[in-house]
């Protein structure tokens, strides 16, 4: 590996080459990551998948948009992030994505400003921030306010005490792997524009695996029993924005959905 | 057997300060124990709404007629609905003059909330009884306000029991009392010239009542060890025996019962006076002990972990124009004007909206007078010239009455679930004063629960944002100051302002860890496009790891309040235009 000018150390050669080779993605021997004060892997720091999952997790042609905003709208072609690309839909669950699909421009929780979920909101177009505490990670994502506390410091995991979108994570180191435990999500999220869903049994676990200084090895398996039958798991990189001032946004989307949501009881209603 | 007292204990379930709920203390009567968050407010209540006179020298009671209510501070459990006391009932000699006066106290703030009769009217004359209407104490106590000559102040208790005719007799066993008739429509017994109704309790069995807002009803003895072998002989099994409690005001005895259908019972003996209840003190550490902040493990000061601003919520912004030379508010103050902001927030909300009266709440309310400590007289400073012509200007603009919402944007920021702003998402409210801080190596995230906002303060220089990209919350750089975070915050889109701050304004905010259970937190307002001066207002948080978890506030994904308003208002808008 080389270091580039400003400080940053970059992984090149062969191992970037193994990169690409998903699912089979090569991990390094995590020699030059960053560690913290216990020699964990440090995971501070903004990051950002590349592509198009958010679109559609799985694998999908160019397509036109919603708007006539020309080729500026369309929605580009993108390879799936879901290992072996198929989704083990129940029946009447499939049947239910496909009619997400139809009704996307107004039911996809994202068009709403509502936030994200889990793991959709690691693979939005936009960077998110670790923050790595010794007793609580905290993921900020920006785009609906929307964070996650990653407890650290729990030694007998408690159960969601109530459902929520961002549901409740606990997490703890496997050798250099972060795995997060995430479950209590309340069944409203989608994981992308194409209306993959899960129900409120969804069970997510990550493994969050340095691959060198500037690139983390996602993975989520989805378990959800009454959606899916059998588990399976999503896997794609996570970039280390390196830009020296790059930091998460201030993303307030609500207003940008209030015409969307509201605008039918306006007084001129504009929907 | 002795004559017998119904002590009506109004228990409005307020911020529990440990101690148990008192027992009513002897009056002529009977008495009934309520439960409620702030004592002095609850005897403020039902003095100023139901005429129910102040005990001297017992800040927790109120006599109604001879039936005393004992304010008591628990956690509560919810309102009286559901549990084997249904209500207690209060007459008046002109029903719908009464029902009119309490409509038009409204239900902001400590206000009174009425029940209405499906056609919308507050009370209504059930024949061969009287008028009868019903409201809400603001800590979520029932009360049936009837026209009974017979009786006036305090009328009765109603109870809900699975067996009705059991249920009378046993409390007949065990206390007394008269059988009677109610006009003849309803059976009862009577206790003096108060009555013990009972109606057949709808489905399943009477929740207990411990912990709501009646949470018990005690009765009066004149000697509660005479009395108590002939209560054992009717089958009582006390749950807490005959005893002078802790704390008691006199050397009275108390004991505690559950009778039919869950519900709690109290028996006291005459010249009982109540428990006095200790105060928390406030959790601030004396200068006496110098506090060594702790350190995370890559050497920053730790502030990490679950705070709250609850102890600081209703503190005015700015120093009253009568408390000049008051220094610290007494203890009594300080909880009354927690309960009066609190109420005077939520106009209408059920008590169990409220994190102190849940019980949540551990720490007492602050003795702060005001915010502001600089400048000193604690008076935000005059505006600019330009700023107060602008606010002339607004004034004229909004001139009285309340227009209903064209759409979203006619409706504040808070309630559209977009921002409270800096500094004003830091203010305590009533519920959700979660404040987390997580920190990492050159990063402090502060999150706050309440509509739930997050900030990323880094503590090493960098890269300033450009000009134009202002954003609600503004662009923070922080430092460390010793043991103080330092956050200088510019770049405001100038849309969520506070007290008329714009986008000029440049916040310095100082958080300094005074204890281990106290976080200060300064702030500083700077525009000079708005005030002659910059000012600063201080109040502090306090660590509550072991109980408080933030909760995911998902504001704008639950925000029914927007549809409701917004279609409320279209809804108003035709029955106009219909002529209706």
């Amino acid at each position: 590996m080389t270091t580039r000018p400003n400080g940053l150390p970059m992984v090149v050669g062969a191992l970037c080459v193994g990169l690409l080779l998903a699912p089979g993605m090569a991990v390094a021997q995590n020699a030059d990551i960053a560690r913290d004060w216990d020699g964990h892997p440090d995971l501070n720091g903004v990051w950002q998948a590349i592509g198009t999952a958010n679109w559609d997790i799985q694998d999908h042609p160019a397509s036109a948009g919603p708007v006539d905003t020309g080729a500026i709208g369309s929605i580009p072609p993108g390879q799936g992030v879901v290992v072996g690309n198929e989704i083990p839909y129940r029946p009447e669950a499939l049947a239910q994505k496909q009619q997400n699909f139809e009704n996307r421009w107004t039911d996809d929780p994202e068009i709403k400003c509502f936030m994200p979920g889990v793991p959709r909101a690691t693979y939005m177009p936009y960077p998110f921030r670790i923050i790595q505490g010794d007793k609580k990670i905290m993921m900020i994502y920006g785009f609906a306010e929307a964070n996650r506390t990653v407890h650290m410091d729990k030694e007998n995991p408690e159960p969601a005490p109530i459902d929520t979108w961002m549901g409740r994570s606990h997490g703890e180191w496997d050798g250099d792997t972060l795995v997060i435990d995430a479950a209590g999500f309340n069944g409203q999220s989608w994981f992308d524009r194409a209306g993959n869903y899960a129900s409120y049994n969804l069970h997510v676990t990550e493994r969050y695996t340095p691959m060198g200084p500037n690139a983390i090895l996602y993975e989520a398996t989805i378990e959800d029993d009454t959606v899916f039958t059998e588990p399976w798991t999503i896997r794609l990189p996570l970039y280390r924005r390196l830009e020296e001032n790059a930091q998460v946004l201030e993303y307030k989307c609500v207003e940008f959905s209030e015409d969307l949501i509201y605008g039918h009881l306006r007084k001129e209603p504009t929907r | 057997m002795n004559r017998t007292r119904i002590a009506l204990a109004l228990v409005a379930a307020v911020a529990s300060l440990g101690a148990n709920p008192a027992i009513a203390r002897a009056a002529d009567y009977h008495h009934v124990h309520i439960t409620a968050s702030s004592p002095s407010e609850g005897v403020r209540w039902y003095n100023r709404h139901l005429d129910c006179e102040p005990v001297a020298d017992r800040p927790d009671a109120a006599n109604c007629a001879g039936v005393e209510l004992i304010f008591v501070v628990q956690p509560t459990m919810g309102s009286t609905q559901g549990t084997g006391v249904n209500h207690i009932g209060f007459s008046y000699p002109d029903l719908a003059a009464k029902m009119a006066e309490l409509e038009s106290v409204g239900v902001r703030g400590s206000g009174v909330r009425l029940q209405r009769f499906p056609d919308g009217a507050t009370l209504r004359d059930v024949p061969g009884l009287f008028k009868l209407g019903f409201i809400f104490d603001p800590w979520g106590t029932r009360i049936e306000m009837v026209e009974d000559p017979d009786t006036l102040g305090f009328h009765h208790i109603h109870l809900s029991a699975s067996d009705p005719a059991a249920t009378l007799a046993w409390y007949q066993d065990v206390f007394g009392g008269e059988s009677a008739s109610l006009k003849g429509q309803l059976a009862g017994l009577r206790f003096d010239d108060v009555w013990l109704l009972v109606s057949e309790h709808g489905e399943g069995t009477p929740a207990t009542t411990q912990g709501r807002a009646i949470d018990h009803i005690g009765f009066e003895v004149a000697d509660l060890d005479a009395a108590a072998p002939g209560m054992r002989g009717s089958g009582v099994e006390f749950e807490q025996e005959p005893a002078t409690p802790e704390n008691g005001r006199t050397s009275a005895k108390r004991a505690f019962l559950v009778g039919p259908d869950n519900v709690r019972l109290a028996v006291v003996e005459t010249g009982w006076a109540g428990v006095a209840v200790e105060r928390v003190a406030e959790a601030v550490t004396t200068d006496a002990e110098p506090y060594t902040v702790p350190q995370t493990p890559w050497g920053e000061p730790d502030m990490q972990g679950v705070w709250t601003g609850n102890s600081a919520h209703s503190i005015p912004l700015e120093r009253p124009l009568d408390a000049d030379d008051v220094d610290a508010l007494t203890p009594e103050e300080a909880e009354a004007r927690r309960e009066r902001g609190t109420l005077g927030s939520i106009w209408g909300y059920e008590r169990e909206w409220r994190d102190t009266t849940l019980g949540y709440v551990k720490t007492a309310p602050s003795t702060q007078v005001a915010m502001v400590i600089d400048p000193p007289d604690g008076r935000i400073p005059p505006l600019t010239a330009e700023a107060q012509a602008r606010a002339d200007a607004a004034r004229g603009r909004f001139g009285g009455g309340r227009r209903l919402a064209e759409g979203p944007e006619d409706l504040s920021l808070f309630v559209r679930c977009i921002t409270r702003g800096v500094p004003g998402l830091m203010m305590p409210s009533i519920y959700n004063n979660g404040l987390q801080i997580v920190q990492g190596p050159g990063f402090v995230a502060i999150q706050k629960e309440m509509i739930h906002e997050t900030r990323v303060i880094p503590t090493e220089p960098r890269p300033a944002l450009g000009s134009n990209l202002q954003s609600w919350l503004g662009d923070s750089h922080g430092r460390w100051e010793g043991d103080t975070l330092v956050v200088e915050t510019t770049k405001f889109n100038g849309r969520a302002p506070y007290r008329g701050s714009g986008e000029n304004l440049t916040l310095v905010e100082r958080y300094t860890r005074l204890g281990p259970t106290t976080l200060e937190y300064q702030f500083t307002m700077n525009d000079p496009t708005v005030w002659t001066r910059p000012w600063t207002g201080m109040f502090r948080f306090d660590k509550d790891d072991d109980q408080y978890e933030l909760v995911e506030y998902a504001c704008h994904e639950g925000n029914y309040g927007m549809t409701n308003i917004l279609s409320g208002a279209r809804s108003v808008e035709r029955e106009q235009a219909e002529g209706r």
